[in-house]
């Protein structure tokens, strides 16, 4: 029974340990929608990096994808809220983001840049 | 020993779903999109005083946009003025006010072709209802820029840095024989109909938008405008410079835009032998305004309302040529206070009050109240 216990604790340390570095690691970026610009337009992030965006617009409803991932969405209206997308961040390179709901004369200028870096390059620069 | 090892299994697994749910990003395909058409309509009543009042239709404008592939993609913007089109400007304008295909190369270099917008201060690229105060655009942006101001050409633009966005064009030139007193360049716009390109113009815009809330933009276009009159050298130079800043409930917005006409004396003669008429045609022509706008009631959608008030000084009689005497009843300025209520954010009922100046001691410049609904689908 005591080992049982004992056990049962260790494993909840394990799991509260677990979700403590799940929210340390996780980075959050929040991201700003208006025709005809996110800002900011461009993200640095570091290749395995868990990325939480929380995109929100200041007029219309927009698009907002990430070619090269699965991160595709839309942003609600002024006043109603926010979208938020959690993801790992992918191989480095450069990934762009992009409007996906037609909002405007400028609709093909909303788009920014997700920057991916190694992150030991990243860290041998510091 | 059995008991504990499953214990450990779970462990595990709670862990393995953790990171699982952590890797596997947010796809919301089920939500609501515009389809293949959009656009915006504007409806108005205006009412100059000493005037009837007219209920008018002003714009119904369908957006399509279709993607052959992620990089290359179409887009263009049909336009119904005044909602009835008989031949004449007067009663109505039918316009292909933009119609291009984009090459999306990278984020800093891309190329576009086909019907453009020029690229020139806040409203021309920027024109959908719910995003201007006013009923009617700015006087600025209607007599100084010609705007809505559209026109064949192909170009670059894309963005460097951090906020650096650049757009650079080559596109057909205006008509220098079209240009007036009263509304300085803007019937010399050919408006990609059989746009005469025996000289071409050159138009770009900077603009930096890396700060929240702010932009900040530059634009210039230049172009020999004298096609129909060769012996004449009437170059035509436009420069602009506009801010906007928003935080919280409060928006600024400021331009300024001036025109520069080379070779306006010989021009002001040509046209006077051509029609017989003398158009007293300037050689600079100017303007700017300022605006405020605070979000008086902001309680989410429907609740929802904006007052503002503008200050606008435009002459398109700025500077003459010499032996010409500018025409006041051109000097004008005016002030502009109204208010818009959303109901939805891409439903704008606006409300708002012109009272207008000139320098004449003769002709005066009518005040002028206007009602509209606007809307962005």
């Amino acid at each position: 029974m005591r080992f049982t216990t004992s056990m049962a604790i260790v494993l909840a340390l394990l799991m509260t340990g677990a979700n403590a570095g799940s929210q340390t690691q996780r980075r959050v970026v929040r991201v700003s929608a208006e025709r005809f610009a996110f800002t900011p337009s461009q993200i640095v992030v570091d290749a395995g990096e868990e990325i939480e965006m929380r995109v929100s617009s200041d007029d219309t409803a927009h698009g907002f994808r990430i070619t090269g991932t699965s991160v595709n969405v839309v942003i609600p209206k002024r006043g109603r809220g926010e979208v938020s997308v959690t993801f790992r961040a992918p191989e480095p390179g450069r990934y762009v983001f992009e409007c996906t709901r037609m909002c405007g004369a400028g609709h093909h200028f909303m788009r920014g840049e997700l920057l991916v870096r190694n992150p030991s390059a990243s860290q041998s620069r510091k | 020993m059995k008991f504990d090892g499953s214990i450990c299994l779970a462990g595990f697994l709670c862990l393995v779903s953790i990171q699982a749910s952590a890797q596997t990003p947010i796809v919301d395909a089920s939500a609501p999109t515009t389809g293949p058409i959009s656009g915006y309509m504007d409806f108005h009543f205006n009412k100059g005083e000493a005037e009837d009042g007219v209920l008018d239709f002003h714009r119904f404008v369908l957006i399509v946009n279709h993607s052959f592939s992620p990089r290359i993609r179409f887009v263009a913007e049909l336009e119904l003025e005044h909602a009835f089109v008989e031949g004449l400007e007067e009663r109505g304008e039918l316009e292909l006010e933009q119609a291009y295909v984009d090459f999306l190369l990278t984020r800093s270099f891309n190329v576009r072709a086909g019907m453009l917008l020029v690229p020139m201060g806040i409203i021309n690229e920027r024109h959908e209802p719910p995003v201007y105060m006013g009923v009617e655009r700015p006087f600025v942006d209607t007599f100084i820029i010609p705007t809505t101001w559209f026109e064949n050409g192909a170009g670059v633009f894309g963005e460097v840095g951090r906020g650096f966005r650049y757009r650079a064009y080559v596109m057909a030139p205006l008509n220098a024989l079209e240009f007036s007193a009263d509304e300085g360049i803007r019937n010399g716009r050919q408006k990609g109909s059989r746009s005469d390109v025996r000289n071409v113009a050159y138009a770009g815009r900077a603009e930096y938008v890396a700060v929240p809330g702010l932009t900040l933009g530059a634009s210039a276009w230049s172009g020999k405008s004298s096609f129909l009159a060769p012996r004449l050298d009437v170059k035509v130079r436009v420069g602009e410079a506009d801010v906007r800043y928003r935080r919280n409930r409060l928006e600024l917005r400021g331009e300024f835009a001036q025109v520069w006409i080379d070779d306006a004396e010989r021009l002001n003669l040509t046209v006077g032998q051509l029609t017989g008429v003398q158009p007293n045609i300037a050689r600079t022509l100017r303007g700017f305004y300022a605006e405020g706008a605070y979000r008086v009631w902001q309680r989410g959608a429907g609740k929802d309302v904006v007052g503002f008030a503008r200050y606008e000084n435009f002459d398109t009689q700025f500077r003459m040529p010499s032996g010409y005497i500018p025409l006041k009843e051109f000097d004008r300025d005016a002030w502009i206070a109204g208010a818009a209520y959303y109901p939805d954010p891409d439903i704008a009922v606006k409300v708002d009050y012109v009272w207008q100046r000139n320098k004449s001691s003769v002709i005066i410049a009518p005040n002028g109240l206007n009602i509209g609904i606007g809307w962005w689908f």
